[in-house]
């Protein structure tokens, strides 16, 4: 526990490192002596206690394109500055950005041992990845919220570097990590336990020592009596788009869907179809997108009588690292739409 | 704000001298106003653009709090309907705020 000044590294994006917006995404990672944009606040919030002694950079599309070589170079630059503690982001609701935090905390974690404090939206994909591996202080959904932010990440950058006892998330307002942590209580297991459920049979407020992961639970529709009569279409998150695909769906953290036209298509061959996702071995569905998408089976049941029609459009997106609110927000328009178009039933396939 | 009007900025109070310049503000929302109100005066508080860490402490007003001093068809041609529509006391009270605290030159 000495009051030395610590020594901390901090990663940011191209954008909060000052080299510009998404057409600079791609800039493999550099480092600066010193701090770049968010590190002067994070620098007046440590004060005396920490000093930021090197700020790491890299574009989000690069790191996540290239995550092994990213993470390693990364690394590299953060491990010989002698960190005590490494700060990532505060990333916001920006999805790239949150997985390449994430990403780095976890190598940070397992390679070099050194604690990590980010800063995230709750919604941010990269705090259901990488959870484990930061302590990851809940934000707001935008770069407005910086102001309340960077004192809560300098705070726990303060703690864990001095080595200080860390409280709960709840305490301390970071995000739940998953850790169990075995403690002494004044009063035995039974007696919590009952009091808990005297307080919630009185209406009282109280708090569970365990709580459960909320589950988004979709009850099946009853089944289709005969599908031989009615429309079918297919909706996959797998990636499956026209050749060069023209929407530009996103290969992780898809913004959008696309909607496609395959009358006449019976097959999706290699020079016509290709998947955009980014989060599996492309190689065998851009060989045979059917694989992912399977038109070819639906055309010959089609054929066969033993469908009454593959729908003239199919939808797709990229699930990928793609946040469930954004993902609920598309199939509430993709339903709309297919319930319109006389659809009685959807196929949806993934990866 | 955005990155390219902070650079803008930034060079035009090099240029002019920070005393000589004024932001009109037409913001539609007290905290978009409000923070490009910080932006021109205490310094970028998202941290990401050219006025980060600057503090230009510019005069800044949103347009709703010159109405006195603009050209009253002119206001009426451009503004009144949005000044219909809008948050007008609470925008007024967001930039007005920032000013106070953060500006150098109110007058």
């Amino acid at each position: 526990m000495s009051d030395k000044k610590l020594r901390v590294v901090h990663y940011l994006n191209q954008f909060y490192g000052g080299i510009g917006g998404e057409d600079k995404a791609d800039v493999p990672p550099s480092e600066r002596e010193g701090v770049v944009g968010p590190g002067m606040a994070l620098k007046a919030a440590l004060g005396n206690n920490g000093e930021v002694v090197a700020t790491v950079i890299c574009g989000d599309s690069y790191f996540n394109e290239n995550i092994d070589e990213a993470s390693k170079a990364v690394i590299e630059m953060i491990s010989k500055h002698n960190p005590d503690v490494v700060v990532a982001g505060p990333a916001f609701n920006a999805g790239r950005y949150g997985v390449a935090c994430g990403a780095v905390a976890k190598a940070i974690s397992d390679e070099l041992g050194i604690p990590v404090v980010s800063g995230m939206y709750p919604e941010n994909p990269g705090v259901d990845m990488y959870r484990k591996f930061a302590y990851v202080v809940e934000t707001g959904n935008s770069a407005a919220d910086m102001r309340k932010a960077i004192p809560q990440i300098a705070k726990l950058v303060v703690k864990l570097g001095r080595g200080e006892e860390m409280g709960t998330p709840a305490e301390e307002g970071y995000m739940e990590r998953g850790v169990r942590k075995n403690v002494f209580h004044d009063e035995r297991g039974s007696k919590r336990a009952v009091d808990m459920l005297v307080k919630k049979l009185a209406g009282e407020q109280f708090t569970t020592e365990y709580p459960m992961p909320v589950f988004d639970r979709v009850t099946p529709n009853p089944a289709v009596a005969d599908v031989s009569k009615i429309k079918i279409a297919l909706v996959t998150s797998g990636g499956i788009v026209p050749d060069k695909n023209p929407d530009r769906i996103e290969s992780s953290s898809a913004s959008k869907y696309g909607k496609y036209d395959i009358s006449g298509v019976n097959d999706l061959t290699d020079d016509t179809f290709e998947t955009a996702h980014g989060g599996y071995d492309p190689v065998y569905a851009n060989l045979d997108a059917d694989r992912v998408l399977p038109v070819d089976v639906l055309r010959e049941m089609e054929q066969q009588g033993k469908i009454g029609e593959l729908h003239r459009y199919y939808y797709a997106t990229v699930g990928n690292g793609t946040s469930v609110a954004n993902a609920a927000k598309f199939a509430k328009a993709i339903a709309a739409e297919l319930v319109a178009d006389g659809v009685q039933a959807v196929i949806l396939t993934s990866t | 704000m955005d990155l390219e009007n902070q650079r803008r900025i930034k060079e035009l109070a090099e240029k002019h001298g920070a005393e000589n310049l004024v932001v009109v503000l037409g913001g539609a929302e007290a905290e978009a106003a409000g923070l490009a109100a910080e932006t021109v005066t205490a310094g970028d508080p998202t941290y990401a653009g050219p006025l980060a860490g600057v503090q230009l402490g510019l005069g800044v007003y949103h347009i709703f709090e010159l109405k006195d001093k603009v050209d009253e068809a002119v206001y009426e041609e451009q503004v009144s309907m949005m000044e219909m529509v809008l948050d007008v006391d609470a925008i007024i009270q967001e930039v007005s705020s920032i000013r106070e605290q953060y500006s150098q030159f109110k007058d």
